[in-house]
Parts: structure tokens; C-alpha cells; sequence
């Protein structure tokens, strides 16, 4: 009478095995990437966002898209090849002042009308749509659940829209719309955990071409601008300070003391959180000046700047978190003897 | 002059060129002043460093008397520099373009724009055909002045949250 039942959970059980193995395998091949996506078989939410990592970072395309951030419209070129199996990518600013950049081997270069070009050194991707397209989704299921919303259309294109949830309040939620056929994401909405909506990025063109945009190859022949190299701090010290409260899923990447790149004069401990997608800037420095209540929290799409001023100290938590995450950070700020 | 410019933008745009026409542009003196203030990519790939140099020159003696675009915060005010006192370390943001610090959000770092007056376009070369601000510019996102602050308070408040602003993308382009 009991076998049927535990043969079945036993088949349900293996199977449930079997289909993240099976994905694992295809994300490692771009040929089998598209075989899987025109096959009939369904992939799940977190699938889903992998083919969509895998298909930024290796086809060759072109979009045109349109950052929405109150109320302000502003549309932006991307141009991403391939080029000798390494990633290159073009970005520029299609109104007001010519902005371009481009991005490759590790370096990221800028032009801009009026100032001498210049190189920097960046291991990360900085263009749209690259925090979402670099993130470790595997990894980030301890924080976020992933879930699919339904289909739509996004530039002329079926697609795909995933909600990616965060299971607490100490981060943003975002919607995540793919194209059904590249996989290439057309879309990222972020929602305050307040589910309201505070930046939007939205493709308007996309074109896709077998072959790498013959002008990126040409950009990756010349030489590039002198590389510039920031003092990362004056001190090899690092910041007197600590927190003792992180959200979930962050991890301090920077530690140190520098003066700001603004104002040579104002020394800071600083501290840089990171998790993943998104990066918080904790500044610790001397109070100087007077705040008044208003200007204790600044927000900006989402990007949040918020003041608190503790006895001697002014601290000023920057990055695109919710305003109950910085102000918690800064509850949890110790300071701490260390004269290393 | 205006077929010429026309040309410099194709250029920009990538649309193809005549190498003839590029060389008349490269020789003409006069054309020169204005194809300097194209900093950009097509220089690059031409790869003209005696060009190169000329016009970081000229940028920086021009930087100061430059009017500022709406669309890029300036780094300091006329008044600040003059004020300032003579400094051998050159902070990265005043030698270089803040374009790194703001190419990724743009629209935070505008946030402390509207300290600054209005620009006052002046044509330097370049077809300016509109003058209002463009997308991406002064947001109404803004700091607000109690009755018992004063208004060199709120300036240095500004400032302040200005240069946090641009070390935190500063911070990030430099990430290791």
C-alpha cells in the first residue's frame, strides 16, 4: 500500500535534483543557452536571471535606453561585444554635453567635452544594467526571492518581467524584465520596500548582431588615455571605527582613512559596504558644521545621503539603501583604539 | 564654419568620414581652436598626441573662465579658487573631468547643482541650440533653508554633501 507514494516522492525528489544540475551545465555553454530558451521546457525565476547574465556578457548587441528618475527622462547608448573573448563596452550620453566612456581589459576610460580624457583602473562593470548582469544569484537567494511576474512587451519584444524581493527591509526590490528571445535584460525597476517605484532604466532599441560592432574592435586597437591613479588613502590605517550591525548580505569591502576627492582639507574614516548589487558609503569625520533637521536625510531616486550628528562627530551614510538601513548603520557605529 | 562643425559632430557620431575632408580639419588652424574642445573618443583613435597636448592646455587654462553647463556640477566656484590657497597635489576632481564621478548617477550628483546660478552659454565653438538644461539637470530634489540659518550655512552644508556625493562615486570607480 506505502510504495507507490515513496516511489513517487522518490522521483520527485531526484528530479528536483536533476533540474539545477541541468541548468548549471547550459549556463557554461552559449550554444546550448539557445537551445534551452527556444525549448519548450520553462525555466524557473532564477533560470531565468542566469540566461540573462550569461547573454549580457556574451552577445554582441546594441540598445538604446531611457533612465526614469523623478520625473527626469534621460536616454543613454550602450554599445557590448566581444571582442578576443573579452568584454567591451561603449556608453554614451545621447543629450546635452557629449559623455562617452569605454570599458574594457579592466579599465575604464571617459571623454567628456571640454576636459582631457582619462583612463581609470575599475575591475567592475560599470555600465547599465552590470549590477544586475555581474550579481551571484545563486548566493543571493539568502536574501532576495526570486519570483515570475508574468510576460509583457519591452521594446518591441516579448518579454519576461522576474521580481526580485528582498526578505527584509534593509534593501530595495527590483523587477528585472528579459527579453524572451535574447534573454538580454530590457528593464530593471527598483521599488522601495514601501513598493513604491524609484528609478526605472528602459530599453527602447535593441538590435543583437552575430558579429562584434566593427567600430568597438577598432576602439580596442588605439591606445587609450593615460591611466590615472587614485590615492586610494593617505594612510595604510584603517578607519577607528566599526559597526556592529551589517544588513544581511553585505560585507565591508573598504576600510581607510583619506581626505575626500572634493575637499583635500576634511580627513574622513571611512568604510564602503557591498553586497553585490548595491554599495554603501559610511564617512566619519570631525563635526564642523551646524545641521539642521531638514537636511538630515537627502533622497535622490534611490540613492539615499543621510546626516547624523553623535557628540564631536558627524556621520554620512551614502548609497542606494533604504533609509531605515543607514540609519540603523549609524546606530551601530563604534569607535575603536587602533593604531596600526 | 557651419558644414565644418557639422563634419566635427559627425565625426563624433561615427558616421563615416572622407580622410580628405579630416585632414583639411586637422590642418586648418583656425578650424584646430574649435576641433580641440572635442576632447573625445576620435581623438583617441586618430591617436593625435601632439593634438592631445595642445588642448589639455588649453583646457586648463581655460577650466576657471569656462562657463559651467547645467548638466555637470562644477567643481568649485570662481570665488573658491581665487580664495583658495596654493596647493601642489592636485585633487583628481579639479585636474580631470568629473564625468567618472557622474556618469554612473548622473542625477545624484546634479542633486547639489542648483547652488550654482544659471549658465550663461556663451558660444565657444560649439552650436549651442539650446540653452535650458538638459534632462538630467537641476532636480527638484533640493535642501531647504530654515529661518534661522544662514545662507553661508546652507552653502557650506551644499558643499559638504556635494564632496561626499562625489567621493562615494569616486569610491565606487575605484573599487578593487
Amino acid at each position: 500500500m506505502n510504495k507507490v507514494p515513496r516511489v513517487r516522492t522518490i522521483l520527485a525528489g531526484s528530479l528536483l535534483f536533476f533540474i539545477p544540475f541541468s541548468m548549471a551545465v547550459t549556463d557554461a555553454s552559449k550554444d546550448e543557452v539557445a537551445f534551452v530558451a527556444q525549448e519548450q521546457v520553462t525555466p524557473s525565476a532564477i533560470e531565468y536571471l542566469q540566461l540573462m547574465q550569461n547573454a549580457y556578457q556574451t552577445k554582441n548587441y546594441e540598445v538604446i535606453y531611457l533612465s526614469s528618475l523623478q520625473k527626469q527622462l534621460e536616454p543613454m547608448q550602450l554599445i557590448h561585444g566581444v571582442v578576443d573573448e573579452q568584454q567591451v563596452s561603449y556608453f554614451r550620453y545621447l543629450n546635452g554635453a557629449i559623455r562617452e566612456s569605454l570599458q574594457f581589459a579592466g579599465e575604464i576610460s571617459y571623454f567628456e567635452q571640454g576636459t582631457p580624457a582619462y583612463t581609470l583602473q575599475s575591475r567592475h562593470n560599470r555600465h547599465v544594467f552590470a549590477n544586475i548582469a555581474e550579481f551571484d544569484y545563486e548566493k543571493g537567494l539568502s536574501n532576495y526571492d526570486y519570483v515570475i511576474l508574468g510576460k509583457g512587451r519591452i521594446a518591441g519584444k516579448q518579454s519576461i518581467a522576474i521580481r526580485m524581493i528582498s526578505k527584509d527591509e534593509y534593501r530595495y526590490s527590483y523587477v528585472i524584465w528579459c527579453d524572451l528571445n535574447s534573454l538580454l535584460p530590457l528593464r530593471l525597476d527598483t521599488v522601495s520596500p514601501a513598493n513604491v517605484l524609484l528609478e526605472q532604466l528602459m530599453v527602447v532599441s535593441l538590435k543583437i548582431s552575430d558579429h562584434v560592432n566593427p567600430w568597438l574592435i577598432k576602439l580596442t586597437e588605439n591606445p587609450r588615455p593615460e591611466v590615472v591613479h587614485i590615492r586610494q588613502s593617505e594612510t595604510e590605517r584603517k578607519s577607528q571605527w566599526k559597526t556592529n550591525w551589517l544588513p544581511p548580505g553585505f560585507v565591508v569591502v573598504k576600510n581607510d582613512q583619506h581626505s575626500l576627492a572634493m575637499n583635500e582639507n576634511i580627513p574622513v574614516s571611512y568604510m564602503m559596504l557591498d553586497d553585490g548589487i548595491v554599495n554603501v558609503s559610511i564617512y566619519i569625520s570631525t563635526k564642523k558644521l551646524a545641521l539642521d533637521e531638514k537636511q538630515k536625510l537627502i533622497r535622490h531616486g534611490s540613492t539615499v545621503l543621510y546626516t547624523e550628528q553623535r557628540g564631536n562627530f558627524e556621520v554620512n551614510v551614502v548609497g542606494d539603501v533604504p533609509v531605515a538601513t543607514a540609519k540603523r548603520l549609524v546606530k551601530s557605529l563604534v569607535w575603536i583604539k587602533n593604531d596600526n | 564654419m557651419k558644414e565644418i562643425n557639422e563634419q566635427l559632430s559627425s565625426l563624433i557620431d561615427n558616421e563615416s568620414i572622407e580622410s580628405k575632408s579630416l585632414d583639411a580639419l586637422i590642418n586648418d588652424k583656425q578650424q584646430q581652436a574649435i576641433f580641440s574642445r572635442y576632447q573625445l573618443i576620435g581623438d583617441v583613435m586618430r591617436n593625435e598626441s601632439a593634438l592631445q597636448i595642445d588642448i589639455s592646455k588649453q583646457v586648463m587654462t581655460e577650466l576657471s573662465e569656462q562657463p559651467v553647463l547645467a548638466t555637470l556640477t562644477p567643481i568649485e566656484t570662481d570665488d573658491a579658487i581665487q580664495n583658495k590657497p596654493e596647493s601642489n597635489v592636485i585633487a583628481f576632481v579639479k585636474r580631470f573631468g568629473q564625468y567618472a564621478i557622474a556618469a554612473s548617477v548622473a542625477g545624484v550628483v546634479v542633486m547639489t547643482s542648483f547652488i550654482t546660478s544659471q549658465p550663461t552659454v556663451e558660444n565657444s565653438g560649439i552650436e549651442v541650440l539650446n540653452t535650458v538644461p538638459f534632462g538630467g539637470g537641476v532636480s527638484p530634489v533640493s535642501l531647504q533653508a530654515s529661518q534661522k540659518q544662514s545662507k553661508q550655512a546652507l552653502q557650506d552644508r551644499h558643499e559638504r554633501l556635494e564632496a561626499l556625493l562625489k567621493d562615494h562615486q569616486l569610491q565606487l570607480q575605484v573599487q578593487q
